[in-house]
C-alpha cells in the first residue's frame, strides 16, 4: 500500500509520518507515535474517548484520517497536561474523586478544556451538554460535572450563580 | 473513631497517571515487533461446521499466522461447566462464536485475511428463547452434555446447565394462610457491561516456554488457571500481568481474548495483540442474561407475607458461562429481603443459541429485584397500603434469617428505607400530574474468597503493598492502602501499591463480588499485625524498654519519651537481617446455614451482607411516553466507609448503569442475529440522560470487615429498574413488567388504557 508523507502539528511539535492515506488520526496518534493517552474503543464517534483538540475544537480522532489534519494545531491529553494553567481542570478531576477507571478520562478533560475555553464560567446544564458526546460507564458523570464547574469557577474571570 | 487516614476521602493514589493520560491500558500495551490478532466469527447460529478453508488466507501477504480448532489442544473449559472450547470444531452455537484466528502485521491484513476464510455450515434447528429450549422435544444445543465436565452439585437436564433451589417451610401451607395470593411474570432484556476499554491482550513466549500474557483482565489468576487448561501447560509457565484497566463491571472475569492472543503467538513467534470491537462486544462477549420471572405470592389482608413461589429462568446463550451460580445466587434475591416463613424458589440456566453470558455487576441482581420489587408495589396497591409501610411490615431485621437460614447481623434496611423515602418526600408520592415517586430496596453479598498482601518497609519510610487484586476503577486498592497507612501510622502518600501479576503478586481471588477492599484491606490489618510486631522487637532493644511498651505514633515507634522512625528502623533491619516485610492473609469465615434448604445451590449464603434503599421520583410525558428521572436517592448500609467520596462515587455511577438497564438499553437479537451492535443503537446513558444522585451513607459495621465495612460497588446496580418502575407506576398508572421501559412502552400502555376506558 503507497504511503503519504505528512507534516502533523501535536502539542506544539512537529511530527513527520510516512503513513497510508486512509488510517485515522487515532492511528496515527497511538500507535505511530505512542501517544497513547488519547483512548481507542468504538471507532465510530459514540464514546468520545478518542477526543482531541483540533485547531482548538474537540473533535473524534477516529473520524478524522490523518491527512486531514495537516497544516492544523493538535492537542492530546499529552498537551494538555503540560500546558500550565490548564492544570486546573486535571486537578479538579481528582479533586472532586472523578476519576474511576479512567479509560473515558483523557476524552472529558480534552472536551472540557474546549468548553472551558468558550464558556469560562458555565452552568450545570451547559457542562453537561457540552460532555454529551463523552460516555463514561463508571461514575454517573455526577463528580465529572462537578469538577468540570469547579474548574470554570477557579480560572473564569466571573462567576456564576451555582446551578447545582 | 479518629483517624489518620481512613474514613477520610482523600485521592487515589492512580488519579495523576489517569488525568494526564501516561497510565498505561491493557489496549495502549505494545510490544516491538507486535502482531494484531483477529477473530474469525461463525455467522450461524446453530450449524454443522462441514468445512473450513483457510488456504488463501494464509497465502496473502502480511498473514503471519492461523489457527483452527485443528491447531489448538482439544480441550472443553469454562467455570461451572466445561462447555466451551477456543475454536468451534464441528458445530457453531450462536452467531459471532469463534472459529478461526488470524495474526497479521497489520489490521488491514488480519482483516482481509479474515474475508479469505470461507466456512461451509449445515445448519441445525436454532433455540432462541429458554421457553423453547426448555419444552420436552427441544433440540439440544448439547447433545454431549452428559460427558462434560461440571460441578457435582449442579442439577442438569438437557438445555437446563444448572436448576438451583431454596425451600423453607411449607409454600402451600403458607398459601392456604393467605387472604391474597398474586401472581405476575416480568421479562428482563440482555444488557452489555458497557465498559469503555474494550477487552485487551498481547501474550508473547520466550525461550523457556513461557508465556506472558498482559490483559484487562479482572481475575490474573483465573485467567492463568484457565489458559493452563486451554494451553495444556503447567500454570508456572504462565505469567498474567493486568496494566491499567478500563472498567470491568463483570465483564472481564473470563478469558476473552488472551487465549487466542497467547495461541496465535505462539504459532507466529511473534507478540500478539488481541483487542475487541464494539460489534465483537455487542455480539460475542459476556453480556447479563436475559430472564423472565414468575412469582406468587401470598399475604395477608393486613400485609404479611405468608408465603412466596419464585421461578427465574436465565438464558445464559451458547455455554453455560456464569449462567449455573448465577441462577444460584437468584434464588437469595428472589425472597427479598423479607421475613418470610415459606419459600420455594427455583433459578434455572439455560443454553439458546445466543452469546455466552456472564456476570455483570450483582449478577442476577437487577433482573430479581425487579421482578420481587415491582411485586410488592403492585401487593401494596392492591391491599391498599402504603408501599413503604408494606415493606417496614415485612423487611427483615437483626437476628432474623436469611432465605437459607443465614443469620442476618448489622441490618440497616430499615435505617435505609426511611431515610431513603425522606429525602425523595415520600409524604406526597404523586406530586403532580404525570409525576411519581417509587422505591425499591433489597440486600447483596460481600464475595467471600482470599487475599494475600506482601507489604515491605522501605529504607525510605514508604511502604510497598503488593497485592494480587487489581484496580479495575473502583477505587478499592486506595480503600485497602488506606487500611494499610492507618495501622502503620503512615500517610496515604507513603504506599507505592504493585498489583496483580501472577509471578510476583500473592494470591488474590479477584476483583470481583465487591470483595477488593474489604478482602484485600483485611490482608493489609493482618500483614500490618505481623510488621507492627517486627518494628516493635527491632526497635525495642534501641529505645531500652520492652516491646510491649512500644507504640506507633506518626511514622515512628515511640516509648518512654524516646522514638525511632520507620525509615530508620527499615535500615536497621537491612544491615542486621532480611528487612522489613510481611505476608497478611485474609479469608472470609464461611457463613453458617440450613444446608437442608438448599438444593443443587452454588452460592448459598450471602456473606456480610449489604442492605440498600433506592427511591426516584421520575415525571413522564403522555403523549410519547418519554421518562424523566428527576431526582434520585440512594441509601445503603456500607458497614463503614472506608472513603466516602469514592463510595458515592460507586453508588451514583451504579444507579447510572442500572437507569440504563431500566430504561434504554437492550442487545436486541431477531433470529440469533443481534440487531444493534454498535454504540448508536446500544444505548448507553450520557450526561444528559443521568440525574444528580443524593447519597445517604448508612453504617452498621459489619462484623468481618476491615473497621466494619461490608461490600459496595455491587449494589447500587441492582435496584434502579424496579425503583424507576414503581416511580412509573405511581406516574401513570400503568405498569410495565418487562425491561427496558421504553417511552414506546410506555406510551402504548397509556394508549391501552385510554382505548379501554373509551369503550367502558
Amino acid at each position: 500500500m503507497s504511503r503519504i508523507a505528512l507534516a502533523l502539528t501535536i502539542n506544539g511539535q512537529r511530527h513527520d509520518v510516512l503513513t497510508e492515506a486512509h488510517r485515522t488520526l487515532l492511528d496515527v496518534l497511538r500507535a505511530d507515535l505512542g501517544l497513547t493517552g488519547t483512548k481507542e474503543n468504538c471507532l465510530e464517534g459514540e464514546c468520545g474517548v478518542c477526543t482531541v483538540l483540533l485547531d482548538g475544537m474537540a473533535v473524534d480522532s477516529c473520524l478524522l484520517l490523518a491527512a486531514q489534519c495537516q497544516g492544523r494545531e493538535i492537542v492530546t491529553i499529552e498537551g494538555v497536561s503540560s500546558r500550565g494553567g490548564d492544570d486546573v481542570l486535571a486537578r479538579a478531576f481528582i479533586d472532586c474523586g472523578a476519576v474511576q477507571c479512567g479509560y473515558c478520562i483523557p476524552g472529558m478533560i480534552i472536551s472540557a478544556t474546549a468548553f472551558l475555553d468558550e464558556h469560562p464560567s458555565p452552568s450545570e446544564a451547559e457542562v453537561r451538554e457540552a460532555l454529551a458526546g463523552n460516555l463514561c460507564r463508571c461514575t454517573g458523570y455526577q463528580k465529572i460535572v462537578d469538577a468540570v464547574l469547579a474548574a470554570g469557577r477557579t480560572s473564569g474571570t466571573e462567576t456564576r450563580g451555582d446551578a447545582r | 473513631m479518629k483517624t489518620r487516614v481512613l474514613g477520610k476521602s482523600l485521592p487515589r493514589f492512580d488519579a495523576p497517571g489517569k488525568v494526564t493520560g501516561t497510565l498505561v491500558y491493557a489496549a495502549d500495551f505494545s510490544l516491538p515487533g507486535m502482531l494484531v490478532g483477529k477473530v474469525f466469527r461463525s455467522t450461524e447460529a446453530h450449524a454443522r461446521l462441514a468445512h473450513l478453508d483457510t488456504t488463501r488466507a494464509n497465502g496473502l501477504p502480511g498473514v503471519r499466522g492461523i489457527i483452527t480448532a485443528a491447531d489448538v489442544p482439544d480441550v472443553r473449559y469454562g467455570g461451572a461447566v466445561k462447555d466451551e472450547t477456543v475454536l468451534a470444531r464441528d458445530r457453531v452455537r450462536y452467531v459471532g462464536q469463534p472459529i478461526a484466528a488470524v495474526a497479521a502485521t497489520t489490521l488491514e491484513a488480519a482483516e482481509a485475511a479474515l474475508a479469505a476464510i470461507v466456512a461451509t455450515y449445515e445448519p441445525l434447528t436454532p433455540v432462541f428463547d429458554v421457553e423453547t429450549a426448555t419444552a420436552p422435544d427441544a433440540p439440544l444445543l448439547h447433545p454431549d452434555w452428559r460427558t462434560y465436565t461440571a460441578m457435582p452439585i449442579l442439577h442438569r437436564e438437557g438445555n437446563v446447565c444448572n436448576r438451583a433451589r431454596i425451600v423453607a417451610g411449607d409454600v402451600e401451607r403458607g398459601f392456604a394462610e393467605a387472604d391474597r395470593i398474586f401472581e405476575h411474570r416480568f421479562r428482563t432484556a440482555m444488557v452489555h457491561q458497557g465498559y469503555t476499554e474494550p477487552r485487551a491482550a498481547v501474550a508473547q513466549w520466550d525461550s523457556a516456554g513461557t508465556v506472558t500474557v498482559w490483559s484487562n483482565t479482572q481475575l490474573p489468576f483465573e485467567i492463568q488457571n484457565t489458559l493452563a487448561e486451554i494451553l495444556a501447560i503447567a500454570p508456572s509457565k504462565i505469567r498474567v500481568v493486568v496494566p491499567g484497566i478500563g472498567g470491568g463491571f463483570g465483564g472481564k472475569l473470563r478469558v476473552g481474548v488472551e487465549h487466542v492472543a497467547a495461541l496465535l503467538a505462539k504459532r507466529a513467534g511473534r507478540p500478539v495483540k488481541v483487542l475487541t470491537t464494539a460489534e465483537e462486544e455487542l455480539t460475542a462477549a459476556y453480556p447479563r442474561q436475559a430472564t423472565i420471572v414468575e412469582l406468587k405470592t401470598g399475604v395477608t389482608r393486613d400485609g404479611r407475607i405468608t408465603a412466596k413461589h419464585g421461578r427465574i429462568w436465565f438464558d445464559t446463550g451458547a455455554f453455560a458461562g456464569s449462567g449455573p451460580g448465577v441462577a444460584s445466587v437468584a434464588t437469595l434475591v428472589l425472597a427479598g429481603p423479607y421475613r418470610i416463613p415459606n419459600l420455594d424458589l427455583e433459578g434455572h440456566a439455560v443454553y439458546t443459541n445466543k452469546t455466552n453470558c456472564g456476570s455483570f455487576r450483582a449478577p442476577s441482581g437487577p433482573q430479581s429485584n425487579f421482578a420481587v420489587e415491582s411485586q410488592m408495589d403492585i401487593i401494596a396497591d392492591a391491599l391498599g397500603l402504603d408501599p413503604l409501610d408494606f415493606r417496614l411490615k415485612n423487611i427483615v431485621r437483626e437476628g432474623d434469617e436469611g432465605p437459607t437460614g443465614q443469620v442476618l447481623n448489622a441490618v440497616g434496611l430499615e435505617e435505609c428505607l426511611v431515610k431513603a423515602a425522606d429525602a425523595i418526600g415520600w409524604n406526597d408520592r404523586r406530586p403532580g400530574r404525570w409525576r411519581g415517586k417509587g422505591l425499591a430496596c433489597g440486600r447483596w453479598t460481600t464475595t467471600g474468597g482470599s487475599s494475600g498482601v506482601y507489604v515491605k518497609i522501605n529504607t525510605d519510610g514508604t511502604i510497598a503493598l503488593n497485592t494480587g487484586a487489581a484496580e479495575i476503577g473502583t477505587a478499592a486498592l486506595t480503600g485497602a492502602a488506606q487500611v494499610l497507612a492507618e495501622e502503620l501510622s503512615v500517610d496515604l502518600e507513603d504506599i507505592n501499591v504493585v498489583s496483580a501479576d501472577t509471578f510476583s503478586t500473592p494470591f488474590d481471588f479477584g476483583a470481583q463480588g465487591s470483595r477488593t477492599a474489604f478482602a484485600v484491606g483485611n490482608a493489609c490489618r493482618a500483614a500490618a499485625v505481623d510488621l507492627t510486631r517486627q518494628l516493635y522487637a527491632l526497635a525495642a532493644p534501641h529505645l531500652g524498654v520492652e516491646p510491649e511498651a512500644c507504640a506507633l505514633r506518626d511514622k515512628h515507634v515511640v516509648a518512654d519519651g524516646k522514638s525511632l522512625s520507620l525509615a530508620e528502623l527499615a535500615r536497621l533491619s537491612q544491615a542486621t537481617g532480611g528487612g522489613l516485610i510481611a505476608h497478611g492473609t485474609f479469608i472470609a469465615p464461611p457463613t453458617p446455614y440450613d444446608t437442608k434448604r438448599v438444593e443443587s445451590h452454588a452460592y448459598p449464603a450471602f456473606h456480610s451482607p449489604s442492605f440498600h434503599a433506592h427511591a426516584a421520583e421520575v415525571s413522564v410525558d403522555p403523549e410519547t411516553g418519554e421518562i424523566t428521572v428527576e431526582n434520585y436517592v440512594v441509601a445503603q448500609d456500607v458497614g463503614f466507609a472506608m472513603n466516602p467520596t469514592y463510595i458515592e462515587g460507586q453508588i451514583e455511577g451504579g444507579v447510572a448503569q442500572g437507569l440504563g438497564q431500566a430504561l434504554s438499553e437492550e442487545i436486541v437479537y431477531d433470529g440469533g442475529r443481534v440487531r444493534n451492535p454498535n454504540l448508536t443503537d446500544y444505548k448507553m446513558p450520557t450526561t444528559l440522560d443521568v440525574p444528580r444522585v443524593q447519597t445517604i451513607l448508612v453504617q452498621h459495621p459489619s462484623l468481618v470487615g476491615p473497621y466494619g465495612a461490608k461490600g459496595v460497588g455491587e449494589p447500587p446496580n441492582i435496584e434502579p429498574p424496579a425503583t424507576v418502575a414503581n416511580a412509573i407506576a405511581a406516574a401513570t398508572g400503568v405498569r410495565i413488567t418487562s425491561l427496558p421501559i421504553t417511552a414506546e412502552k410506555v406510551a402504548l400502555a397509556l394508549r391501552d388504557v385510554t382505548a379501554r376506558s373509551a369503550e367502558s
